[in-house]
């Protein structure tokens, strides 16, 4: 009974611990962001915003409104991303797991070898590449190269979820006369809706917080996408805090929001793929 | 005889329209992973064997030979190999302990769950400018925290002495990626049958033990795929010592991506680069080869 008890308060004591720390610097974040300057560089610092403002979000949105940019600019490039991906990496998942035509596995091995090309290792080319098409700067750049960087990761989630759909299905539509692109969008796609769900998710989020190649490919300032904006911030460190910090949590807002309310479907298809 | 013969024809036409239709079906697939992925890789094996400086031969490994001379490239090669080898372990340990804990019922459970996946959802840059501000010398809350609880006695320059800044790196790498570990290795603790350690409890064993014997072996394929996706990820770390330190104090955490950053567009030696890149890609490829062999000579 006793090393029952002891149990309970081991797994409560590491919850409360995990917990603290994964939130502490998010929360420490949100409070910089809400304390004036002179409340921020303090010895000791105020643990709260007492009393707490908004004045910062407001200066941001007048002095620099740039920041709104760098968040529409991350937004259309995830966005575009993730719909590329999932319409062509759900036809190629397709087609792997159930079309099983000569060299299918062979295509699925080799996909996931590149996916394990370090990205760095394409900067040089990509750069060159997007530079002669005259792309650089150009939101088709950094779409085209995210959804490379990313479809072969989406192929295996989605490949994972149309395999647990039921052949009969399948079979029954053959039988009505579905051509194979007719049962992909009427039957396979409607049916692994989670799973396009979950792998959209993921890959909104992968394109949102991509950096190398965001920084190289859109360098000019209103093309930046918001990590890239904020990490080159005038000045550096000289810069003020009460601006990074409003900043930084502003544009982390959608990833938050998007985490906190699907976190099952992300866990669900972050996990699905790494037991095969 | 005939039958048989229209059948055979009928099957392989069968097969072949299936394959065409499933070749449609990949090509989109394919051509963006060609022109984005393999492409580029091959490309800059074809820079790096183009001579940077000399202008003697078309083809030469003198961009290799430069870099064994090239005292900050070794440096940053260091740097990635310690960073990773500290770091990974690090995130195993603290991975298996909340993967373990998430696989207890317990109430509120849950929110344990979502709390760990915020540092992993959030931009690894963004997150190094947050970590940036708190290991802040003057004003930071973990000199703060640390002076407070009388584990130190006057402010530390976290991100510009030398051991700290590494260690502050591979805190911030730790904290974001821990959790990711954890989910890895909770799906795979998910599937061992909770029976088995009910008829080890009934011979006896405790719960050490039953973790020992049971749970690591049935875990170890778990763990094998978790490490070698983050230490593909480790190696080829780039935008946290580029928002965290900037690669200082003295390039002590400057890592070979960072450097190979800097050498590409910064000094935009294109060809020099593209041998730094292709050094990592191999040290990325071994160490994914070892771990995939691994994988293989683990008998079930």
């Amino acid at each position: 009974m006793q090393s029952k008890i002891r149990t309970k308060f081991l797994i409560y004591f590491l919850s409360v611990v995990v917990v603290l720390i994964s939130f502490f610097p998010i929360i420490w974040l949100f409070f910089t962001s809400l304390m004036p300057a002179k409340d921020i560089y303090a010895w000791p610092p105020n643990l709260f915003p007492s009393p707490g403002t908004f004045n910062n979000y407001i200066k941001i949105f007048n002095n620099s409104p740039e920041l709104l940019r760098y968040i529409l600019n991350s937004t259309i490039i995830a966005v575009f991303t993730t719909v590329t991906i999932i319409l062509f990496g759900g036809l190629a998942a397709y087609a792997l797991v159930r079309i099983k035509f000569r060299g299918s596995f062979a295509i699925m091995l080799g996909m996931l070898a590149v996916s394990m090309f370090p990205n760095i290792a394409i900067l040089p080319a990509i750069f060159i590449v997007f530079k002669k098409l005259n792309l650089i700067n150009s939101y088709p750049s950094l779409i085209i190269a995210h959804t490379g960087l990313f479809i072969t990761m989406a192929i295996w989630i989605l490949a994972n979820y149309i395999r647990t759909i039921p052949f009969e299905i399948e079979d029954a539509a053959k039988m009505d006369g579905c051509g194979p692109f007719g049962i992909f969008w009427r039957i396979i796609l409607p049916l692994s809706k989670p799973g396009i769900f979950a792998t959209g998710l993921i890959v909104f989020i992968f394109s949102w917080n991509e950096f190398p190649l965001s920084l190289v490919l859109l360098h000019d300032n209103d093309m930046r996408t918001a990590p890239v904006g904020i990490s080159l911030y005038p000045g550096e460190y000289s810069f003020p805090w009460e601006t990074i910090s409003t900043a930084t949590f502003l544009s982390i807002i959608p990833v938050l929001i998007i985490t906190g309310i699907f976190q099952k479907q992300i866990i669900g298809g972050l996990t699905s793929g790494s037991n095969k | 005889m005939e039958e048989r013969r229209f059948r055979l024809q009928l099957d392989y036409i069968k097969l072949h329209r299936n394959t065409q239709i499933g070749y449609l079906f990949v090509i989109p697939s394919l051509l963006v992973v060609t022109f984005v992925l393999v492409y580029p890789v091959i490309q800059a094996f074809l820079y790096s064997l183009t001579p940077e400086y000399s202008e003697d031969s078309e083809w030469s490994l003198e961009n290799y030979f430069n870099l064994l001379d090239d005292d900050r490239f070794i440096e940053s090669f260091n740097n990635t190999l310690i960073f990773t080898f500290f770091t990974i372990p690090a995130e195993l340990l603290i991975g298996l302990v909340i993967a373990v804990l998430l696989n207890k019922e317990f109430r509120f459970r849950g929110i344990v769950r979502v709390a760990i996946l915020f540092p992993w959802a959030l931009p690894t840059a963004l997150n190094a400018i947050m970590w940036r501000w708190m290991f802040n010398t003057e004003f930071g809350i973990i000199n703060y925290g640390l002076i407070s609880a009388g584990l130190i006695e006057s402010k530390l320059n976290w991100l510009g002495k030398e051991p700290l800044a590494m260690i502050a790196m591979m805190s911030v790498s730790t904290w974001k990626t821990s959790s990711f570990m954890a989910l890895l290795l909770l799906a795979g603790l998910q599937t061992i049958p909770k029976d088995l350690y009910e008829s080890a409890e009934m011979d006896g064993a405790n719960g050490f033990k039953s973790f020992w014997h049971i749970t690591i072996p049935l875990l170890t394929p778990a763990i094998i795929v978790s490490l070698l996706l983050r230490t593909m990820d480790a190696l080829r770390v780039f935008e946290l010592p580029f928002n965290l330190t900037d690669g200082g104090p003295l390039n002590t955490t400057e890592t070979i991506s960072l450097y190979s950053y800097r050498v590409l567009f910064e000094f935009v030696e294109f060809k020099y680069g593209s041998s730094m890149v292709i050094i990592q890609f191999i040290l990325i490829l071994i160490m994914s080869l070892i771990y995939i062999k691994s994988i293989k000579n683990i008998d079930y």
